[in-house]
């Protein structure tokens, strides 16, 4: 029996050792998701004009489910060093739910990030961009967003359009409709400006002179903080679930073997 | 009416992106051409590839026959960007950018006081444009016509297309494993709680009891301290 105590000692300590790093693991998750809803970037208004932001609701999951991992591994060690069978069932089947939350908000990040290509930014800056008569408040609400989110992104990026000047040039757009194109081929925005926020050489950036217009696309300084976002939330809840799924199949096989 | 021997061009240096949009163009200016023509008014003629010809070199600027307003309905061809010679000065100082932007006037472009009004082009064309020299009101020179100069057109936004993203394959391996772990858990939470009660997997010998929760009672009675004396 003592080779069999030895047994059980050492696999209570890997649950306790395994619960103990869920634990850590689910302030992580919640730390993070929090830093993701915060929108250090600003980019949210353009997600919410595409009508398509579900990774930052997989971001909300994220933040709550962090907190549950974290409230059940609690839960679990203190069932595993009792062995109670009741406390470890409970803490079983919350788990499950926990993971199959997870899971869900890890799914969900991965698809939607793969709906966020050029063409989706593109066809939005075009259709909303300084939009002048919009149809309703929603419409109105989202316009105002993405003119402020566009006009912020080239000013502190030194970029124009999505990959480059050439797209206001290339396609029709609301901001055309509003704005010939003798005078702004593409928005004043796209200028470099000096300390002032007025074009250092308005002429030079009608004509398109190297160094007095951004010629680089935005598309980069969007992609990047939304890749880091999705896969942040994908792959770090991915790497948590496989830990969990470890220690839950220690956790079922420690209960079975508990005497009632 | 003299012929000079200089065709003019679409700027080449530096390379600017606005060379061409939808409703401009930018042409090199006409340096050292008209050089023996120092009392003379140099224009820009614009005319579109097939009215070119129909254009008379003794229609005379600011005048309805010439006007922009009136181009391409009922003229040939408009003129405009007057300068003198000593606008463009020769040689041209190297560093400098000198160019002859058409299109750039937005503010005259329905002033009908104003028939020299250098505004936006109405269409992608294709364009020709000429300078002509004038004394007076008499032509004196001529630049040969310029190759055809086809503007931009702008394509619809609608006939961009955003469904065309595919599914990644992180996030293929990523659901595929994660359903397959959900899975695996599913059957052992099911199997756990089927063999509930049942000796059948493991047996008695891997069943291991609970610490007991032993409870020591000091029983302070005088056995305790008579027992000592009773060994000795």
């Amino acid at each position: 029996m003592a080779k069999s105590d030895d047994c059980i000692h050492i696999l209570q300590g890997l649950l306790v050792f395994g619960n103990a790093v869920i634990g850590m693991c689910g302030i992580a998750l919640t730390a993070e998701c929090i830093y993701f809803v915060s929108d250090p970037h600003g980019l949210y208004p353009l997600l919410e004009a595409t009508e398509n932001n579900d990774i930052y609701a997989a971001a909300w999951i994220g933040i709550f489910v962090g907190f549950a991992l974290f409230a059940l591994s609690i839960l679990g060690i203190v069932g595993v060093i009792k062995s109670d069978r009741t406390l470890l069932l409970v803490y079983i089947i919350l788990m499950l739910i926990t993971f199959a939350f997870e899971m869900a908000s890890c799914i969900t990040a991965a698809t939607h990030r793969d709906f966020l290509t050029p063409n989706l930014f593109l066809k939005q800056m075009l259709e909303r961009y300084q939009k002048s008569d919009p149809a309703n408040n929603n419409d109105q609400r989202m316009t105002e967003g993405v003119t402020k989110t566009w006009d912020k992104l080239m000013l502190q990026n030194h970029c124009c359009g999505v990959l480059g000047p050439s797209d206001w040039q290339n396609y029709t757009s609301a901001f055309r409709a509003t704005h010939s194109d003798a005078d702004f081929p593409w928005p004043r925005k796209c200028c470099v400006m000096d300390a002032q926020g007025v074009p250092v050489n308005l002429d030079g950036c009608k004509l398109g002179v190297p160094g007095y217009y951004n010629s680089d696309g935005c598309y980069d300084a969007i992609s990047g903080p939304m890749n880091t976002h999705a896969w942040g939330v994908a792959w770090f809840g991915f790497a948590i679930l496989c830990w969990t799924f470890c220690v839950l199949l220690g956790t079922m096989f420690y209960w079975s073997g508990i005497e009632y | 009416v003299e012929h000079v021997g200089y065709k003019p061009t679409l700027n080449k240096n530096p390379p600017l992106k606005g060379l061409k949009t939808a409703s401009t163009f930018v042409l090199e200016q006409p340096r050292c051409v008209f050089d023996k023509y120092s009392n003379a008014d140099i224009w820009l003629v614009v005319a579109l590839e097939q009215t070119a010809a129909a254009f008379n070199d003794s229609v005379e600027p600011g005048t309805p026959e010439s006007a922009y307003q009136s181009f391409p309905a009922s003229v040939p061809a408009y003129m405009t960007l007057n300068a003198t010679l000593a606008n463009y000065p020769c040689p041209k100082p190297t560093g400098d950018i000198t160019v002859l932007r058409v299109g750039s006037e937005t503010s005259c472009a329905h002033d009908m006081a104003r028939y020299t009004c250098n505004g936006p082009l109405p269409g992608p064309g294709p364009y020709q444009v000429k300078f002509l020299a004038l004394e007076g009101s008499e032509p004196v020179a001529e630049t040969d016509w310029s190759d055809p100069i086809t503007l931009e057109t702008a394509k619809s936004l609608s006939s961009i297309s955003t469904t065309d993203g595919r599914h990644s394959a992180g996030m293929i391996a990523l659901t595929t494993i994660l359903s397959i772990l959900f899975a695996i858990l599913l059957a052992g939470l099911v199997a756990m709680l089927v063999f509930w009660g049942s000796d059948s997997c493991g047996g008695s010998s891997s069943t291991f009891s609970k610490p007991e929760a032993v409870t020591v009672q000091r029983y302070n009675t005088h056995h305790v301290y008579d027992q000592p004396a009773a060994r000795l």
